[in-house]
């Protein structure tokens, strides 16, 4: 069975540091990091892999090469090889360019099923997915946050879907999009430390837009019709944070704190 | 000898209940100090377990206590409160006990005519401060660990405080103390103004970090109190090699700031973000009485004028004062470090501190950075490397490295992937220059395997001291003096 892992690497804005007296985010020194939602699905074909090592596993992502590290330590983890896309050409590229690249490269692979999370930490649009799905005429399922890694072959998945009020359970046929949401059951392994210097860059592909043929048109900024009306930082407060120990107090203040805000 | 032996032989000297823990938890937190703090938090420590932490409540069934262990070969651990960062209170022997000061929590004296006072090895430094204050004094002596260390551990590591260029660190304070040796033996070196009889002995313990003897009593000196005179001063400036010839014109003309400290831009980053504006942050506090808070707020600002090409602007003084009051760690914050570290695949950094000469300090500054960000594998991973001088003299000052880093691995591989090639690198660089690779953590168990090339032809001294205290090497095992039975918890 041959997954394909549609990652995107995004700025760690969970670790912003936040100025409270200004009311506004502290950008400097900003790293890269995984998406978490995307990082679920890794971890979850990781598990498959684990059970089915004959399981070929592909991470593509549309990213400068400055991340090819990262795309390194996730090949350390087991992954087989990873497509990068990157072009300066991409750079400034909408949801919708985008979904067009990546379905340029996907429309061209060979895959059982495509994961991807269904939001990123920075534009937190869910619109590529949903986008790629069209372009390859396969369905697609958003807000997955469990699959069920017995029933997962060739011919089908069932998940389970979070929506909002009430947990779905569906039956989906592959190929498709499934796309995960960040969960504790789904948590990248550790990479061994014996595989921490193991040289894995013959495993990455760096594909640009010369391979992928696209009118220069219909990218980047020039291709992209979106249109940001405004943009705006969400305030935030800080909260106090108090930890207490297991004893009367304790479990007096943590009661109360769940009354209050109607959880018991 | 097994644990039940041990036992037996401990409770025939500590009678008292309460003086023998042998409870799981506690011995595991024994196994190990802040430097495998992520991993100890994991609860996947690799080290053993000692067998009991001990609370003596005399010198003399300490004396008891060390001649047992040096007769029947138990390493001893001293501690006092917890806060060593190198791994001078981990544990590499299966046969260990702790002695830990809790119960010797006695102020003896507070001499005020005299200038002194004398204290138990395991009153807090806090505890003391308190008790200074109330009558217009200071200890003088203010590490980041303030609330929470004691002062057995204190002078066992050589520590500094945060108001060190005016005070001194604790070696300059300590005028007397009194210390156990393995074999029972208790000295006592007499408190004085000044001797010249024959080579100063209280170095044998300041600093020996319980390799040699155990420290029980402390005499030190203390300090009028003039908060209402504080004066601070801050500035923006180019880069680090201008803060630094600023701390040395101040330090070469004879002022003596109670602070005197220059922030690399990415230090600066995470102690002023509100105010740094990209640049190194330089810092003095001028403190003491009126007459002499004036004149060295004077010296500041002229060697400030001389080094003006390089300073961009001044900094509002109460921002300095706000930031300084609020940088110890309490007991709180460790406890919420290691909460965080129990949640995440993160802990709040790590930190180098070497010293060498006013003009070899801003080279290895440079050299350990391009090191850093060329040669180390897990570059990619860092999510800060600066460093700071805080700690200046007549001839030269110290560079506090700090560092963090995103972990991608496992809990138990962190030291050895990341904080110990950093450590290496700035060791390695520090001792090339002629510098010394611990300003005032100690050395700990991760530093020793270059405690040879940091002395060189003296180490024979520092060997021979051990040979002739420490003959079965019973005392705390691995720190200082390299073993070969450590490597395999070192790498």
């Amino acid at each position: 069975m041959k997954i394909i892992c549609l990652i995107k690497f995004v700025p760690d804005v969970e670790n912003f540091k936040y100025d409270y007296e200004r009311n506004v985010l502290i950008r400097e020194n900003v790293r890269m990091i995984l998406n978490p939602d995307d990082a679920c699905s890794v971890a979850f074909v990781l598990k498959i892999k684990e059970q089915h090592p004959d399981t070929v596993i592909e991470l593509v992502t549309m990213a400068p090469q400055s991340i090819i590290p990262q795309l390194e330590d996730l090949l350390r983890l087991g992954v087989d090889h990873a497509s990068l896309i990157s072009d300066k050409a991409y750079v400034g590229s909408d949801t919708y360019v985008t979904s067009r690249i990546l379905g340029r490269y996907l429309s061209e692979a060979t895959f059982d099923c495509i994961l991807t999370g269904t939001h990123t930490l920075d534009g937190d649009t869910s619109h590529v997915p949903a986008q790629i799905a069209e372009l390859l005429g396969l369905s697609q399922l958003s807000n997955v946050v469990e699959i069920d890694e017995a029933a997962f072959c060739h011919e089908s998945a069932v998940v389970m879907v979070d929506e909002e009020l009430s947990y779905g359970k569906y039956e989906i046929p592959l190929p498709a999009v499934i796309s995960l949401r960040k969960d504790r059951k789904y948590k990248l392994p550790y990479i061994k430390y014996a595989e921490l210097s193991r040289d894995v860059k013959d495993r990455i592909q760096i594909i640009d837009n010369a391979q992928l043929g696209l009118a220069t048109e219909q990218i980047g900024i020039g291709g992209s019709l979106t249109q940001i009306s405004s943009t705006f930082v969400k305030s935030m407060e800080k909260k106090e944070r108090r930890i207490v120990r297991n004893d009367e107090e304790g479990i007096d203040l943590v009661y109360s704190f769940l009354k209050e805000r109607g959880f018991v | 000898m097994s644990a039940e032996t041990l036992w037996n032989g401990l409770r025939e000297i500590l009678s008292e209940e309460g003086q023998i823990n042998t409870n799981p938890d506690d011995l595991y937190d024994a196994a190990a100090d802040r430097y495998k703090k992520y991993a100890k938090a994991r609860n996947v420590l690799d080290v053993p377990t000692p067998l009991a932490i001990v609370y003596p409540k005399s010198v003399e069934e300490i004396s008891k206590l060390m001649r047992f262990c040096n007769e029947n070969l138990i390493n001893v651990i001293p501690r006092g409160g917890k806060t060593a960062t190198e791994g001078g209170l981990e544990n590499w022997k299966e046969t260990t006990i702790v002695i830990d000061a809790e119960l010797l929590n006695q102020i003896i004296k507070i001499d005020e005519y005299n200038m002194q006072a004398t204290v138990q090895a395991g009153v807090p430094l806090q505890t003391l401060e308190d008790e200074l204050r109330k009558v217009g004094l200071t200890t003088g002596h203010s590490p980041q660990s303030k609330p929470v260390a004691k002062y057995g551990g204190l002078v066992a590591t050589r520590s500094i405080g945060q108001f060190s260029t005016l005070y001194g660190g604790i070696e300059d304070m300590v005028v007397g103390l009194e210390c156990v040796f393995p074999d029972g033996h208790v000295a006592r070196i007499k408190n004085v103004s000044r001797r010249a009889g024959g080579p100063d002995i209280r170095h044998i313990p300041i600093g020996n970090e319980g390799t040699l003897c155990y420290i029980t009593e402390v005499t030190v000196k203390v300090f009028r109190y003039y908060p209402e005179n504080n004066r601070f001063f801050g500035y923006l400036v180019k880069d680090i090699e201008t803060g630094v010839s600023v701390l040395r014109e101040v330090m070469a003309s004879g002022y003596r700031p109670s602070v005197a400290r220059v922030y690399s831009e990415e230090d600066a980053r995470q102690h002023f973000y509100h105010f740094y504006q990209d640049h190194c942050v330089l810092i003095f506090m001028a403190e003491g009485n009126k007459g002499i808070v004036e004149a060295t707020a004077k010296g500041i600002e002229e060697a400030v004028e001389k080094y003006q090409e390089g300073i961009i602007e001044q900094v509002d003084s109460t921002l300095i004062e706000d930031w300084f009051n609020h940088l110890n760690w309490s007991q709180q914050d460790i406890d919420d470090e290691i909460e965080g570290m129990i949640e995440n695949d993160s802990h709040a950094g790590f930190t180098t501190e070497i010293s060498a000469d006013w003009e070899t300090i801003p080279k290895i500054y440079y050299n350990v950075m391009s090191r850093i960000r060329n040669e180390f594998p897990r570059a990619h991973d860092l999510t800060m490397l600066g460093g700071h001088s805080s700690h200046s003299y007549i001839n030269g000052t110290n560079m506090y490295f700090v560092y963090n880093y995103s972990i991608h691995c496992a809990p138990e591989d962190e030291m050895r992937i990341y904080h110990h090639p950093l450590q290496t690198i700035i060791v390695e660089e520090t001792l090339k220059l002629g510098g010394s690779m611990c300003h005032h953590h100690g050395i700990g168990k991760y530093r020793n395997e270059w405690t040879k090339e940091e002395h060189g032809s003296a180490y024979y001294m520092l060997e021979k001291l051990k040979e002739a205290f420490d003959p079965n090497g019973i005392m705390n095992f691995g720190t200082i003096f390299p073993q070969e039975e450590g490597i395999k918890y070192q790498k």
